[in-house]
């Protein structure tokens, strides 16, 4: 039973952090219908951005948070501009090349500034490194920080969706371009604000599990395809389904870890993919919409 | 004038000529390639940027200063030094073009580099198909230098050398119970396969044999896998960053067998620093290519010299691999003289016995049916918030 209880935390734990990718991959496709395939590597950046100014500089974690945060806003903003809006009447292959040049561009990017200054940084951790008992389990207090993070996140972004103007504008853009523009919203500012946001969330998603990651310039493109995975299995536009994902992700890879073999756990989540588009071709919480004719 | 007395002065005066634009230099070095009248231009290769860096630009940096010091002291017979730096971002196929640019577009007289494993690997044939002499610094995947290429040498512990020596370790520690936790990549499988074979050899069964991702970010399926086989020592073939995970949460569910790490967590501070919680490194113990560790008294003279010459620098152990390696090809070009030829060169790096340079643990010794010229791995630990120790030293067989 504690084992069971052992694996079932560290899968959710983990899903967290995918369910963190997935939910910045979720909300520019819900307002562009586009992947974006330099997801990871702006997550790579942001996190190395919130090292330099809390460990270079020396400055407090809630303001490198905060300039991460920042920083991976307007470089999302900046892929929009350079990689989307050129291509906005290109076919989706071309748009889809671009962000993957995008990625490399990133990478090269985080290779040539801190690529040289460790094999792996280390990022203080933000909460004690004291283990938390919970009955006979015990907890590290990052894991829950990554956690809260990962809800706290998809509800803010539940509630934008639901409650603000803009929110609900890039709703309108993500079911009907065309009749989001008749009704005069801006689409090209929604797309960008769009990127923006999902670059944000990677940055927020980078700073708060860099202490169980470490940094790397290479650790982007592992984190995209878990974040990609989590989201196509929680549909691709739906956030609680990208978390839903990822949990699902995190927990199936520990389960087969740990009750079958180690060398289970990559396969374990791809199989767990392969069968939910096989019985929901739509994810696990999209649903198709019922049109009145 | 005679026809022939004209012609028999033209060559005189060819033949002066000629002496005077070759200087002292010997004859036969003037057709070699990377090879001048006070120069012997020397190409090295690894990552100069990524995280392999550690392994290939730092180690260039110790290379470096080794060369400052040769030409200095008035060169190798003769000739100055000149080392030509190349990016191959550990990458195969970049490593491949990186060497034939400096064998074919540099035209280098010898190789010393190689960082990363599966890039050095990857460029053994361009290498060996040049037969242009090689001494390897840091990578240690046993394809590298077997079966021998006749242009190739190790000065780097090769995997199979680490891995045999991990075993040895373990027993020597008094281990009954011995488990492993692996990485399956090429440069995993490139040491598991070789321990696979120490451990029948020995006749010892593993306890647990588990596997890890390199990007893995957690490890408690392995952990309580490991913890309920009841192992009471863990061979980690594992690079530092699944290494570290599985250091934390092992530290987390009270698993505290001896953690037996290789060089591909070769640096023990930085492990400590790396897994971040109180503790949990305090029975890691690591190989390391070298006998000192950077803070050792013994190696000042280097630490000033890297310091000064790459300011912001601190003296690492990675500059201690290039530092060993160089001094092994400079003595090694010094015996083969003056009148310089790869040929010569090769003949005395598999020619060498017994030769002691300041970092490497015991002596180097190649032969013409063995490269593997380095076999005696240090092992280094540090305690929680203590100094790196160099532990002991084992001689591989």
């Amino acid at each position: 039973m504690t084992m069971l209880s052992y694996l079932l935390l560290s899968g959710i734990t983990t899903g967290a952090l995918y369910a963190l990718v997935a939910l910045g991959l979720v909300v520019v496709n819900k307002a562009t219908g586009v992947i974006n395939f330099a997801q990871g590597e702006l997550f790579m950046v942001a996190g190395f951005i919130a090292w330099s100014i809390h460990v270079q500089f020396g400055f407090d974690f809630g303001i490198s948070c905060a300039g991460a945060v920042l920083v991976g806003f307007v470089l999302g903003c900046a892929i929009d501009r350079v990689a989307f809006r050129p291509l906005l009447r290109a076919d989706v292959v071309s748009i889809v090349l671009a962000t993957v040049g995008i990625s490399f561009m990133l990478k090269g990017i985080g290779r040539i500034i801190w690529g040289g200054k460790g094999d792996y940084l280390s990022f203080p951790p933000i909460t004690s490194t004291d283990p938390i008992m919970l009955g006979d389990i015990v907890i590290v207090p990052q894991q829950i920080a990554v956690l809260a993070g990962a809800l706290a996140i998809m509800i803010a972004f539940a509630l934008f969706f639901r409650f603000t103007r803009i929110g609900k504008m890039m709703q309108a853009t993500a079911d009907n371009a065309k009749a989001a523009t008749l009704v005069g919203i801006r689409i090209e500012r929604i797309y960008t604000l769009a990127f923006g946001t999902g670059a944000a969330v990677a940055a927020a998603a980078a700073v708060l599990s860099a202490p169980l990651t470490l940094l790397y310039p290479d650790m982007g493109f592992s984190f995209f395809i878990k974040g990609f995975a989590a989201a196509v299995v929680g549909g691709l536009t739906s956030l609680p389904g990208a978390v839903v994902g990822g949990l699902a992700i995190g927990i199936v890879e520990a389960l087969a870890g740990g009750y079958i073999h180690s060398s289970m756990m990559e396969v374990s989540a791809f199989i767990a993919i392969m069968l939910v588009l096989l019985i929901r071709p739509t994810g696990l919480l999209s649903f198709y919409k019922a049109r009145r004719v | 004038m005679p026809r022939t007395t004209r012609l028999s002065c033209a060559v005189a005066i060819l033949a002066c000529v000629a002496a005077a634009l070759g200087g002292s230099a010997p004859a036969a070095a003037q057709g070699q390639p990377g090879i001048t009248a006070d120069t012997i231009k020397i190409g090295t290769f690894g990552a100069l940027t990524g995280p392999g860096y550690l392994y290939g630009k730092l180690a260039m940096n110790g290379i470096d200063v080794v060369f400052d010091e040769v030409n200095k002291a008035g060169g190798v017979n003769g000739r100055k030094l000149q080392l030509i730096r190349e990016d191959d971002r550990c990458d195969p196929a970049t490593a491949i073009t990186t060497v034939q640019k400096l064998i074919h577009q540099e035209n280098v007289f010898a190789l010393i580099g190689g960082g990363c494993s599966n890039a050095t690997f990857a460029a053994r044939e361009t290498i060996e198909q040049a037969k242009i002499p090689f001494v390897v610094v840091a990578s240690v995947h046993d394809g590298i230098t077997q079966p021998p290429a006749a242009n190739i040498f190790s000065m780097a512990l090769t995997s199979s050398i680490e891995s045999q020596a991990q075993l040895e370790f373990a027993l020597q520690q008094g281990a009954k119970k011995i488990a492993v936790v692996s990485m399956r990549d090429s440069w995993g499988r490139a040491r598991y396969t070789p321990l696979m074979e120490a451990l029948k050899t020995k006749g010892i069964t593993l306890v647990a044999d588990e596997e890890m991702s390199p990007d893995a970010n957690d490890a408690t399926a392995q952990v309580l896998r490991l913890k309920q086989s009841g192992a009471d020592a863990v061979i980690m073939v594992l690079f530092p960053k699944p290494a570290a995970v599985f250091a934390r949460d092992a530290q987390k569910l009270g698993f505290k067998p001896i953690l037996i790490g290789q060089t591909g967590i070769g640096d023990p501070a930085a492990f400590e620093d790396q897994v971040g919680v109180p503790g949990a490194t305090a029975k890691f113990t690591t190989i390391s290519m070298v006998k000192y560790t950077p803070t050792d008294p013994a190696v000042d003279k280097w630490r000033t010299l890297i310091e000064t010459k790459f300011p912001g620098d601190r003296l690492s152990t990675f500059n201690l691999f290039g530092i060993g390696a160089a001094q092994v090809l400079v003595e090694a070009l010094k015996r083969a003289g003056p009148d310089l030829t790869r040929e010569k060169l090769i003949a005395q790096l598999a020619d060498l016995k017994n030769l002691s340079v300041d970092v490497y643990p015991g002596p180097i010794t190649c032969s013409p049916t063995d490269h593997r010229c380095n076999k005696y791995p240090a092992w280094i630990a540090k305690e929680p918030g203590g100094p790196i120790k160099v532990l002991s030293i084992t001689h591989v067989q």
